[in-house]
């Protein structure tokens, strides 16, 4: 099958799902056609609009990897968010902690606490399924609400920040900020390593044997225990590898963006991620592409909320009908 | 006298998807006849079947029962109209016993109090009349395959039937099992009913049945009388014209050269009192002690479920012996993982191919590296080199003539018979030093099979062992140099290719161990 006949299915799903969330706008009495126009070009439009966009790609590369890779192995992680806040506690410890250590060693080391936090917030879940059989589904889950209160303690805690109005941290050391690209408008250079790992990530599912046996794992376990192939350890390999890029995310939130811990960093990007992921069907090359096109889009709905007043809702309900048509063309495809 | 037809099916097409099932397919059946319906995997003839018995619906064609058109809408509507099947896998409560089993689903007469004696005499009168022997009482699960064969056959019966469809009746029984079950055909169509013999076998439609139609890709190939035609007419008639019949194993008629081990120093892999406990404490192998050589191919026979599973899994490792030592050229490997034994020269074709041996949502070439994705050529243990795997994928879709669109094809777009053709390729593309193969023709087609047959004899001439269990004695026969017979988790006997005996093989493979001598060949009726 050549790669126009794959994509295909995909531009009609969202060629659909835009028609369809067009005649809901218009019923509400809005413009179509200008609230179209300013999701879809808002990101291209100003050197603003493209960093808002560069900025929420990061996160939601990250977090969609962060599904796709157990997913890959044939288990559903649904706690990207706890793994990335767990991530972001861990950066801000490093760098709260150390705040006086140089840049060359701070940066590192609160890059690196995040990576190991978010890990760490994969592991337990993956060792109780390794354990004891216990649904990783179910863990990763309720890992998401120890992480929320975990994140609650830390912002009110010690740490707190008495002049902020909203929980949040102190700063960390300016040696644990992530260099900017751009100054004005900001853009860190977590980018690139978001950029790098993504990359690492599709090499080492797509190339590598370990990446063969993780794929192999995820299409029949029996067979690929059959065949050699220690499925267990791969179930807990891709829990753990999965944890530490949302906990990238985190860590990219504190060191990039806020320079500190806030609540609430978490945003909604764990949906997000799922939908990206399951939009690309769990190709992780497929996943940077889709989650900038879901970026533009988060980015276009602020926008359009502010200048037209039309809820950004509205953008979840495009995206849900992607993610939908992508689903439906699935079936349809099949008969 | 020239018999009544009784049922016929005329021009009756099916399509699944793409491919045709069957293409205007006419059949049809006299009244007190046993009729063969002959064909190789896929030919079409249980679809056929299923179609008569209102499990699938035709596209075209009608069927005409006692000359009038009926339309069945299923199992239930056949039974009726008196048409009933056995299928290969029974339909039965095992923890129910033979009467209860036989009764489900029937009125009985004394609702209220479940008495059952006047249906016990009108089934006991069943077994009576066609010799078939069952002891009613008994529960499902203590029965014999044969015998809970008899239970569905008496099933049918109990319903009224007189058209009886049997598919691949023989599968599993033993050769004794198989002419008891002969003798007991023959009378029911003496008593008037008309029976159906679905089979790819074709010295068994030889024996018993009256009238043989051959099914070849879903197409008519010929219906003719037993005792007017040969041998070679129906095996021409079954495989086409470009299979080379002469040359090939599935029909051989030669006697081959008795193994000599002699020539050998030692065996390639040796078992010394192999057990296994499950887990939940009941001994699957008991005492398993095997050698097979190189250029040796050893077939283990026995009835399905045996410990034949459970032996293939300890021998490439899949799950620990609990007991006893495994020795593979000269080395223990008893403690080895099948992740070591795969990349030192084992391969394996399991029995269950969906389940166990195939990743239906990767590649046909993701699935041809499956456990060789560790050694060279595919990979240098780090990195897989895609342009070798897809180079040799190529290469092994031509070799096995897999029907697929390439190597990057999803393997769950394969049919169950290029799904193992896949996993034949991938067990025989690298020169193992030791194959276990179970059941590796099921469900390919004669010309394939054959092709097995080739390349396991290439591997015998390579001085490599292959393992063959199979619940195919004719298979086993027809290419092993030695077989071992288990029951019950134990080798009751191992028999050189010289002392071959269908049913000395057939005595242990029902557990009976004494004056095992060979027999000679009973006369059918």
């Amino acid at each position: 099958m050549t790669i126009a006949k794959k994509i295909l299915p995909y531009l009609l799903a969202v060629v659909a799902s835009f028609v369809a969330a067009g005649i809901f706008i218009s019923l509400m009495g809005f413009d179509v056609f200008k609230a179209y126009q300013t999701i879809l070009f808002t990101s291209f439009r100003t050197p603003n609009g493209f960093i808002q966009t560069l900025l929420k790609f990061i996160p939601l590369t990250l977090l969609a990897l962060a599904f796709t890779i157990p997913l890959n192995a044939g288990k559903f992680n649904i706690g990207g968010e706890g793994q990335m806040m767990a991530g972001g506690i861990g950066a801000a410890a490093m760098g709260i902690m150390f705040a006086d250590l140089p840049a060359i060693i701070l940066l590192p080391l609160v890059i690196l606490g995040g990576v190991v936090a978010g890990a760490l917030w994969g592991l337990v879940p993956a060792w109780l399924l390794y354990k004891f059989n216990i649904n990783e589904i179910l863990t990763t889950v309720l890992f998401n609400f120890i992480a929320l209160f975990l994140i609650d303690y830390v912002c009110t805690g010690p740490w707190r920040d008495p002049a902020a109005g909203h929980p949040t941290t102190v700063l960390i050391g300016r040696g644990g900020w992530l260099p900017m690209l751009v100054n004005n408008p900001p853009l860190h250079s977590g980018i690139i390593l978001a950029v790098l790992v993504a990359i690492g990530v599709y090499i080492y599912t797509s190339r590598t044997t370990g990446g063969f046996e993780l794929i192999a794992t995820g299409a029949n376990p029996r067979a690929a225990g059959v065949f050699g192939i220690n499925t267990r350890r791969m179930f807990v390999l891709s829990l753990i590898l999965g944890g530490a890029v949302a906990g990238l995310a985190g860590a990219f939130e504190v060191a990039g963006n806020q320079h500190r811990l806030i609540e609430g960093m978490q945003s909604n990007f764990l949906q997000l991620g799922m939908i990206i992921g399951l939009i690309s069907r769990g190709n992780n090359g497929a996943v940077p592409f889709v989650a900038f096109m879901i970026a533009v889009l988060e980015v276009g709905a602020s926008a359009m909320q502010r200048t037209m007043m039309i809820p950004v809702e509205m953008v979840f309900i495009v995206e849900a009908l992607i993610l939908l048509f992508v689903l439906l063309s699935d079936v349809v495809r099949r008969k | 006298m020239e018999k009544k037809t009784i049922l016929e099916l005329k021009n009756v097409r099916k399509v699944f998807g793409q491919i045709v099932a069957l293409d205007s397919v006419s059949f049809a059946l006299k009244r007190g006849e046993i009729h063969g319906l002959l064909g190789g995997n896929g030919a079409g003839k249980t679809t056929l079947m299923n179609i008569l018995y209102g499990l699938y619906r035709k596209d075209e064609g009608e069927i005409l029962l006692r000359d009038q058109a009926v339309s069945i809408q299923g199992p239930r509507d056949a039974i009726n109209q008196g048409i009933g099947m056995v299928h290969q896998h029974f339909l039965q409560i095992s923890n129910f016993t033979v009467l209860e089993n036989i009764i489900l689903g029937t009125d009985v007469k004394n609702k209220y109090t479940m008495k059952m004696d006047q249906e016990a005499e009108k089934v006991k009168e069943l077994c009576q009349r066609f010799g078939l022997n069952v002891n009613l009482n008994d529960m499902i699960s203590t029965l014999t395959v044969g015998a809970r064969q008899k239970v569905e056959i008496l099933k049918a019966l109990y319903r009224g039937v007189d058209i009886l469809i049997l598919d691949e009746p023989t599968t599993n029984l033993t050769p004794q099992e198989v002419d008891a079950l002969f003798v007991s055909l023959r009378v029911m169509v003496n008593d008037g009913l008309s029976i159906v013999f679905i089979t790819h076998k074709l010295r068994e439609v030889l024996s018993v049945c009256d009238r043989i139609t051959v099914l070849r890709e879903g197409k008519n190939i010929t219906t003719l009388d037993r005792k007017d035609a040969s041998e070679e007419v129906f095996v021409r008639a079954m495989v086409g014209e470009k299979m080379d019949i002469e040359n090939s194993i599935y029909f051989a008629t030669e006697v081959r050269q008795t193994f000599d081990r002699t020539s050998v120093e030692a065996p390639k892999l040796k078992l010394e009192n192999v057990n296994l406990i499950s887990q939940d404490g009941i001994p699957r192998l008991k005492d398993v002690n095997l050698e097979v050589f190189g250029g040796e191919i050893v077939g283990i026979a026995g009835v399905a479920g045996n410990g034949q599973r459970e032996l293939a899994e300890v021998v490439t490792g899949v799950v620990p012996v609990s007991n006893g030592k495994k020795i593979y050229l000269g080395d223990d490997v008893t403690s080895k993982t099948n992740e070591d034994l795969l990349s030192s020269g084992f391969s394996y074709i399991p029995e269950d191919r969906l389940s166990d041996g195939f990743l239906p949502k990767a590649t046909v070439a993701q699935n041809l590296i499956l456990g060789q994705h560790r050694i060279k050529p595919y990979s240098d243990g780090r990195f897989i080199n895609w342009k070798t795997v897809y180079a040799e994928t190529t290469k092994n879709i031509k070799e096995y003539n897999i029907k697929t669109n390439g190597p990057g094809d999803i393997g769950g777009n394969l049919s169950g018979g290029n799904i193992q053709r896949v996993l034949i390729a991938r067990a025989f593309s690298m020169d193992s030093q030791v194959m276990v193969a179970h059941n590796p023709t099921r469900g390919l087609d004669i010309p394939s099979m054959d092709f097995v047959y080739q390349k396991m004899l290439a591997r015998r001439e390579a001085q490599l062992a292959t393992l063959l269990i199979s619940e195919d004695l004719d298979e086993l026969m027809r290419i092993s140099d030695r077989i071992a017979v288990i029951f019950r988790g134990q080798i009751l006997g191992v028999l050189a290719r010289d002392e071959f005996d269908k049913y000395a093989i057939g005595r242990l493979m029902s557990g009976i161990t004494s004056e095992n001598q060979p027999t000679e060949e009973k006369n059918l009726p």
